[in-house]
């Protein structure tokens, strides 16, 4: 663990924490500059039995800067995702799209600074995260933590920011709709800009419900999100005086070559007028198939984490007939959708990820995967990016964490050229409200704005 | 001429005595483990109901299902516990493991009862359930399902190593005895080829086994004796040696 950053371009420090002062990172700093004078480099074994003092006294001994400030030329924010695995394309997608306009920020940078990416892969699986989260607070010492993907990972690592809540380690825009990060205890450490899954499953439920599409199943991944979703449902069901006719579980990190007959089979039997899926693309995308070929011909709804496009590629490719899989889709975004030219910020968006076309590092990108020039997730990767530099940019020349919320909770009316206005607030920690519904023509998601004529 | 019958009685008496001791020692090891295990495991998922219980009223009260979600998954990773449910104080299942559902006997059973239950689910295995009340019952109760597969395979695992090692022992224990027998057998069965031999060649004048007689133990004793009542000798005492123990 570094405590001073000799590597920086002005030699100036990141502060560290006492709460990193461990046996290991005591032996590593005292052997480190024991060899440095061995080796007669003074000014890295100056720097390393410094850092040692540092350590043990708990404090930073320079003056001046505030712990967790970036005084270099960069700011770092941390990145927790799901580059590999059967998800992989949400964690690709997202940072494709805030990478895009980060590399346009950094072309002219931001007051003086760039911004960076520090990346690092979970599989959208909780315990690496919470790995992954350490290292990126107590090693990396990150300025915040941005873009991270899924439910059952933020839920894990809430806990983790609020032990370490003195050092004001905030997380910004996660790629989840799920309460924890919106309500006590926790909702004091995380920032969130989509709207959430109960807005969604709520707008879902109400207008399944107007069309007369009472009986409503959910198919569910059996972990946080899943129930987050599943709660949502209920909630909103219950709104209408209704209840579920049917649920069935998955387990997280299904591909989409595994069967989910069993499941289409155990709603099957309760007879629904539409289901509810609250997973993820590749278990989303085997149910649908599933459910077409055991007869199940009811609508079958998405939320926006299940990413749209990589679902409907796994539908539609290879297939004859790829209408008969996805003629009944509905799914929900948080965005609008990347089609729409009258949109100010979708044109920007389209333009700079046709100018930069990011890509993942080489180191986590070893499982194929081909991306997609748009999607709703990198649309949305785009705009919290969009977002959080405006933030950073009300921070001043002097950014500080300690001044992060202040400069959150001053957005208001914001807008970031998708039409919806954005605020922040003590009592509002999300930004965006409106849920939006797509199906499928011609191979392509579309606006849905009659439901009476699309299931007439 | 050998002597098996004196000692065949005598290796059947020994195999038969460590056979006994084996079975005991299993028997009682089988059910001590049986017993131990199974009530550890018990005591284990109990008071990690309770612990889930214990941590979930903040959260029940808030709503705040994912998080409750997130709690359990993270209690169903330990081992031997296959399944955790959580009901409502009006029995709804607010948050559970199953997949691709809740089976239908936990469906049918009370969802409010912390009595220790055995289940069979077809499909999922046997299991012994416990359940520990939320807020005394009023905000809903923890299930825990402990998969008595694995619970068994610990059990027998367990008991197949003591046996392994119960059954080393009577091996080396029979075979130590075969050879202690055999060591007792063999001067015995000399004595008995000499007090022949004597019978054989009484009158004649053929010189007995010096080394038999030479022996310092009760089998020199008597083939001394032997040799004195043959008439070959005016002394059964051991040469040089002042008393004999055999009158």
């Amino acid at each position: 663990m570094n405590v001073l950053d000799p590597g920086g371009d002005n030699g100036e420090v990141w502060k560290g924490w006492p709460m990193a002062l461990t046996r290991r990172s005591l032996l590593r700093r005292g052997a480190a500059g024991l060899l440095a004078i061995c080796c007669l480099n003074w000014r890295y074994a100056r720097a390393e039995i410094g850092g040692l003092f540092d350590m043990i006294l708990g404090e930073n001994l320079e003056s001046g800067a505030e712990r967790g400030s970036p005084s270099g030329n960069e700011i770092t924010l941390g990145v927790s995702a799901a580059f590999s695995g059967p998800s992989r394309g949400l964690g690709r997608e997202l940072y494709r799209g805030a990478k895009a306009y980060f590399d346009h920020v950094n072309e002219n940078g931001l007051l003086g600074r760039r911004i960076a990416l520090k990346l690092y892969d979970d599989g959208y699986q909780p315990d690496p995260c919470v790995r992954n989260t350490m290292k990126l607070m107590l090693e990396d010492r990150v300025f915040l933590l941005f873009g991270y993907v899924g439910t059952p990972t933020v839920t894990r690592v809430l806990p983790l920011l609020k032990k370490f809540q003195n050092e004001r380690v905030y997380l910004f825009f996660p790629f989840t709709g799920a309460q924890p990060q919106r309500e006590p205890p926790y909702g004091d450490f995380a920032f969130n800009l989509r709207a959430s899954y109960r807005q969604e499953t709520n707008g879902l439920v109400k207008n399944f419900v107007q069309v007369g599409r009472k009986r409503i199943a959910v198919f569910y991944q059996a972990d946080a999100y899943g129930r987050s979703g599943w709660a949502g449902v209920r909630a909103a069901l219950r709104e209408h005086g209704g209840e579920f006719v049917g649920e069935a579980t998955y387990r997280r990190g299904q591909r989409f070559t595994s069967s989910m007959r069993p499941q289409v089979e155990i709603l099957k039997a309760n007879s629904p007028d539409a289901v509810i899926c609250i997973g993820s693309y590749a278990a989303c995308a085997a149910f649908a198939r599933d459910a077409v070929d055991l007869g199940l011909s009811v609508p079958i709804a998405n939320l926006s984490f299940v990413g749209s496009e990589n679902l409907l590629q796994l539908l539609t490719e290879g297939r004859e007939n790829p209408d008969a899989y996805t003629r009944l889709l509905v799914n929900s975004q948080v965005v609008p959708s990347y089609e729409d030219l009258s949109i100010s910020a979708v044109r920007e968006y389209r333009e700079l990820m046709a100018r930069y076309n990011p890509q993942v590092p080489a180191e986590l990108a070893e499982e194929p995967y081909e991306p997609f020039p748009q999607s709703f997730v990198s649309l949305e990767g785009f705009l919290n990016a969009k977002l959080l530099t405006e933030i950073l940019r009300r921070l001043g020349l002097d950014p500080s964490r300690s001044r992060l919320e202040e400069a959150v909770f001053s957005v208001q009316d914001y807008d970031l050229g998708i039409g919806e206005k954005v605020s922040f607030g003590p009592n509002r920690r999300q930004g965006l409200q409106t849920v939006y519904y797509t199906i499928v023509r011609d191979g392509r998601f579309v606006t849905l704005d009659d439901w009476e004529s699309w299931l007439g | 001429m050998k002597i098996e019958k004196l000692f065949q009685k005598t290796r059947f008496g020994i195999f038969a005595l460590f056979g006994m001791i084996v079975l005991s020692t299993s028997l009682l090891c089988i059910y001590t483990v049986d017993t131990q295990l199974s009530a550890e495991y018990e005591t284990n998922s109990r008071n990690i109901a309770k612990s889930i219980a214990d941590s979930s009223v903040d959260i029940l009260l808030n709503r705040n299902l994912a998080t409750l979600q997130s709690l359990i998954d993270q209690f169903v990773e330990i081992q031997g516990i296959r399944y955790i449910y959580i009901t409502s104080e009006r029995g709804e299942y607010l948050a559970h493991t199953f997949v691709p559902g809740i089976p239908r006997q936990i469906l049918e059973s009370d969802p409010s009862s912390t009595e220790t239950v055995e289940r069979s689910i077809p499909g999922m295995g046997d299991f012994i359930e416990v359940g520990s009340p939320i807020l005394a019952g009023v905000a809903g109760t923890v299930h825990v399902g402990m998969d008595m597969d694995i619970v068994g395979l610990k059990i027998q695992r367990a008991i197949g190593q003591q046996i392994i090692l119960i059954s080393i022992l009577l091996v080396l224990g029979v075979l130590a005895s075969i050879w202690l027998v055999n060591l007792a057998a063999k001067p015995l069965g000399g004595l008995l080829d000499y007090a022949v031999e004597l019978a054989a060649d009484r009158g004649k004048d053929k010189e007995p086994d010096d080394e038999l007689l030479a022996r310092d133990d009760e089998v020199g004793d008597l083939a001394r004796l032997f040799r004195y009542v043959s008439g070959r000798s005016s002394d059964w005492k051991k040469p040089g040696a002042s008393s004999t123990r055999v009158p």
